[in-house]
């Protein structure tokens, strides 16, 4: 009996107009799951770089034969003598050769291949220190030392994250906007299939939100179906991707390890969608009877 | 209750269907509407349910112009509003008892009373054994039958039939048009419209004739029957 009180008065569920709307709103979910991903990754692999190297500088120091181990002495005080200048951590050759190895292999630098020396700097980001004033001065102790703050490096990632993150974004915001308008259009299918139904309805007293929550109903059923699909066939995409840049384990690249809040935005996508599905159903549906004489 | 006047209608550019025709049922009344097919007596009745615009001239119910009724006002105008079609116009996927609920789940009416009312009413009309039939698997009369407790059986003020009767024999259309007395003894408007006139002389309720759009003759009594309490007041046009 409860079955029968909740059939719904226009047989929606009976007609070949929403035969499709759950694999769309699947493709939907997927993409924007996708794009989720990639905006919560480059989000904090931004963040990664940012706190990463914030307050820190190195100082090359150029291999030359000819310099000897007290000019290298001398520009590691110079620096410890920076007001600004919170710790100084000369880098020995063996954790160079470890930096350098996935770029140039072990052959080379198993050989003779001069290695600049490489000072890391901590400085107070609150006081920093005049990077030119101190680029000058170790110039001069010791002639083609570099000062690196990496912020022209880190300014060119931090855009490339962002812009990224923006492109996600965009790409949600054209999904939705696809959905709605597919939804739209297999609704106005559905009113035109159903206009004697519809028009019954009214004569026996409905009002245009009566016929509008029978469209919206269904429209919610199928959003969450296709939606719970959508995010079904994007979680092992997801782990995949995962896997591969595990496998290329490098600082630079993305990873895709969420919290349990990020991996909540991805459980409400289907609802997302759902809603949204439900509120375009019931925008046309209303839209197109209050055109009706 | 219902009132005409110097009504016209007409479809787009072709010929008047209704030509200024005026008459007015008092509330509580019983009446039947008699004319040959295409007089237009369910133009008239679609003009009642709010089916139709007029071309020209006024249309009031309950004392209100239509004219000019927001979409949400028509809605609540049409709940107090009980109407047979001709065409019976049930819903094929709802069972009978659901497609005589209907008008109560729409008015947010549904409940277990009106389960109740649905079943006593599905007993009357004799589809106590058919309650979760479904349409296409009724006969004709069967399906009328439905179509008018799906009419009634939110009491409406006033009750419109587009020929009632058309697919019932004839006991069972005395006893229809005697359950729509009972509703008219409660203070329902009844309005009947039929080709079939032996019917209607079993009855003393006035009669309008239409004849080409016209009215030819407006709240006449059947001779011989009890003359009826209201009767209706032919106004202006011809």
């Amino acid at each position: 009996m409860a079955a029968k009180r909740s059939r719904q008065a226009v047989p929606l569920d009976r007609d070949s107009s929403g035969r499709y709307l759950p694999l769309l709103v699947a493709i939907m979910v997927y993409m924007a799951a996708l794009a989720l991903a990639g905006a919560l990754s480059m989000s904090k692999l931004a963040e990664r770089w940012d706190t990463g190297l914030a307050g820190a500088l190195t100082v090359q120091v150029p291999a030359d034969p000819a310099a000897d181990a007290a000019q290298f002495a001398a520009v590691t005080e110079a620096l410890s003598a920076t007001p600004g200048v919170v710790a100084v951590e000369p880098m020995d050759s063996g954790a160079i050769t470890a930096l350098l190895e996935p770029w140039l292999g072990d052959a080379m630098l198993t050989g003779d291949l001069p290695l600049p020396r490489l000072i890391a700097v901590t400085i107070d980001t609150d006081a920093p220190p005049d990077i030119a004033a101190l680029q000058a001065r170790l110039q001069a102790l010791a002639p083609g030392s570099l000062v690196d703050d990496h912020q022209r490096w880190l300014d060119r990632l931090l855009d490339l994250a962002r812009a990224v993150e923006l492109m996600a974004l965009v790409v949600v915001v054209l999904v939705v906007l696809a959905a709605s308008i597919m939804v739209a259009f297999v609704t106005r299918m559905g009113l035109a299939a159903h206009e004697r139904s519809i028009e019954l309805l009214h004569l026996i007293g409905a009002q245009d939100s009566y016929v509008a929550r029978q469209f919206q109903n269904h429209a919610l059923s199928l959003g969450l179906r296709g939606g719970l699909l959508g995010l079904v066939c994007a979680l092992p995409t997801l782990y995949l991707a995962r896997m591969l840049l595990q496998r290329i384990d490098s600082g630079l690249l993305p990873e895709l390890n969420f919290l349990a809040h990020e991996w909540s935005y991805f459980v409400l996508l289907p609802v997302a969608a759902a809603l949204v599905t439900m509120l375009a159903a019931r925008v046309t549906v209303l839209r197109t009877l209050a055109r009706l004489p | 209750m219902v009132r005409f006047e110097d009504v016209v209608l007409r479809y787009g550019n072709g010929p008047e269907i209704l030509k200024r025709v005026s008459l007015q049922f008092d509330p509580g009344s019983y009446h039947f509407l008699v004319g040959a097919s295409g007089a237009g007596k369910s133009s008239l009745l679609r003009m009642m349910y709010l089916a139709q615009h007029p071309s020209a001239g006024r249309v009031a119910l309950f004392g209100r112009d239509v004219t000019g009724l927001s979409r949400r006002e028509t809605a609540l105008l049409r709940r107090r509003i009980g109407v047979v079609f001709q065409d019976f116009r049930l819903l094929d996927h709802l069972t009978a008892r659901e497609n005589i609920a209907l008008p109560l789940r729409i008015s947010g009416q549904a409940g277990a009373r009106s389960d109740k009312d649905v079943e006593e009413l599905l007993s009357w009309v004799g589809l106590a054994d058919q309650m979760d039939a479904l349409p296409p698997t009724l006969s004709g009369g069967q399906q009328q039958r439905v179509a008018i407790a799906r009419a009634v059986i939110g009491r409406p003020s006033l009750l419109l039939a587009d020929e009632p009767t058309g697919n019932l024999d004839d006991r069972m259309a005395v006893r229809l048009l005697h359950l729509f007395e009972e509703l008219n003894k409660i203070g329902t408007t009844v309005v009947i419209a039929t080709h079939n006139e032996s019917l209607v002389q079993r009855f003393p309720h006035p009669v309008t004739r239409l004849r080409d759009g016209e009215v030819e003759i407006a709240g006449a009594v059947p001779p011989g029957t009890a003359p009826a309490t209201h009767t209706v007041s032919q106004r202006g046009g011809d």
